[in-house]
């Protein structure tokens, strides 16, 4: 299968860009953005879906350490 | 009678001895020499002053040079892309290091299947350079793009994909063992990641843009976070201190 062009990355961007403030206006809420994540699957490969999707939970994780604060994990307990 | 008179018309006068007579006469010598001495002492505090000025003006300036020299002579320890490569550009026409001789150039390693970075790098090198373009005293940069996915990107892949970016740019591509040379030779990291159903990967890598001088040596290196006004910036600095081997 052939790269996107350069028309084709940006249509997937878009989707990708319209998906995520769907999901940040609804509360991270699936099925409330269904239109929009079937929009996203279609406009772009299956790997890139795939990455866009592990990087929103990465920011998102990354957020939450920053305003929440991170507990180190405590260690071996007990002798 | 006289004297007293006399004596009395002076002003601090100590019992009309000679001593009043020379004090008083010496006030208005005394209020010039003082004049005189706040006059000295205010010429010498601004020289002594515009001298430290200078001074440490000039120990700045030094120790700016000698970091630069230090950074220039860790980077060459360091001995990136001391090697040649052998590569065939998107044109097909085979190139080397040799080719790029005589001119500074700003390399990249990515591939074309890559979602986001590689795209955003390109637009931003592109971006650096065209900047530099509008410097007409600066000798031109030649921006090079070399996979990290020969296995994908072949010559065609390659001409589809720098159209888009600056027009002087350049895609190398090559056998997996030519294109592993030149990526070990920037000891650049490139790992193609699982294939899916589509038989698609990512190949995760090192995100760089390497400055290479027209000596074929490595000079300096821009990361993620460096903008393309950075980029330029620093090019042109390397550029104006540069002296040929």
């Amino acid at each position: 299968m052939t790269a996107p062009n350069s028309a084709e990355r940006k249509a997937c961007w878009d989707a990708r860009d319209h998906l995520w403030k769907c999901l940040d206006d609804n509360d991270d809420s699936v099925a409330s953005c269904q239109r929009f994540r079937t929009e996203f699957e279609a406009k772009c490969p299956a790997q890139w879906v795939k990455y866009f999707t592990k990087r929103r939970d990465f920011l998102k994780y990354k957020d939450k350490m920053q305003t929440e604060g991170f507990t180190p994990a405590q260690g071996p307990q007990g002798s | 009678k006289l004297c007293r008179t006399r004596s009395i018309s002076r002003p601090a006068q100590v019992g009309g001895r000679p001593q009043a007579r020379f004090l008083s006469g010496d006030r208005d010598t005394a209020a010039a020499a003082a004049k005189l001495k706040l006059r000295t002492r205010l010429l010498v505090t601004v020289l002594f002053g515009g001298s430290l000025l200078g001074v440490w003006w000039y120990v700045h300036a030094e120790r700016e040079q000698k970091l630069q020299r230090q950074r220039v002579e860790q980077l060459r320890q360091v001995a990136l892309g001391q090697g040649t490569f052998s590569l065939v550009d998107h044109t097909g026409r085979r190139r080397t290091k040799r080719d790029f001789l005589g001119s500074w150039v700003l390399l990249y390693f990515g591939f074309t299947h890559c979602p986001d970075i590689c795209p955003d790098e390109l637009d931003k090198l592109s971006a650096a350079v065209a900047a530099l373009d509008r410097n007409a005293s600066l000798p031109p940069v030649q921006p090079l793009f070399i996979t990290v996915d020969p296995e994908r990107d072949d010559v065609a892949a390659l001409a589809r994909y720098v159209k888009d970016f600056h027009p002087r740019l350049i895609g190398l591509t090559g056998t997996a063992e030519e294109v592993k040379h030149a990526g070990r030779d920037y000891r650049v990291y490139a790992s193609p990641g699982p294939k899916d159903e589509d038989g698609d990967y990512i190949v995760d890598h090192t995100i760089l843009i390497y400055l290479i001088s027209p000596d074929g040596l490595f000079l300096d290196y821009y990361n993620r976070m460096k903008s393309a006004e950075q980029i330029a910036d620093s090019v042109r600095k390397h550029m104006e201190s540069y002296v040929t081997l």
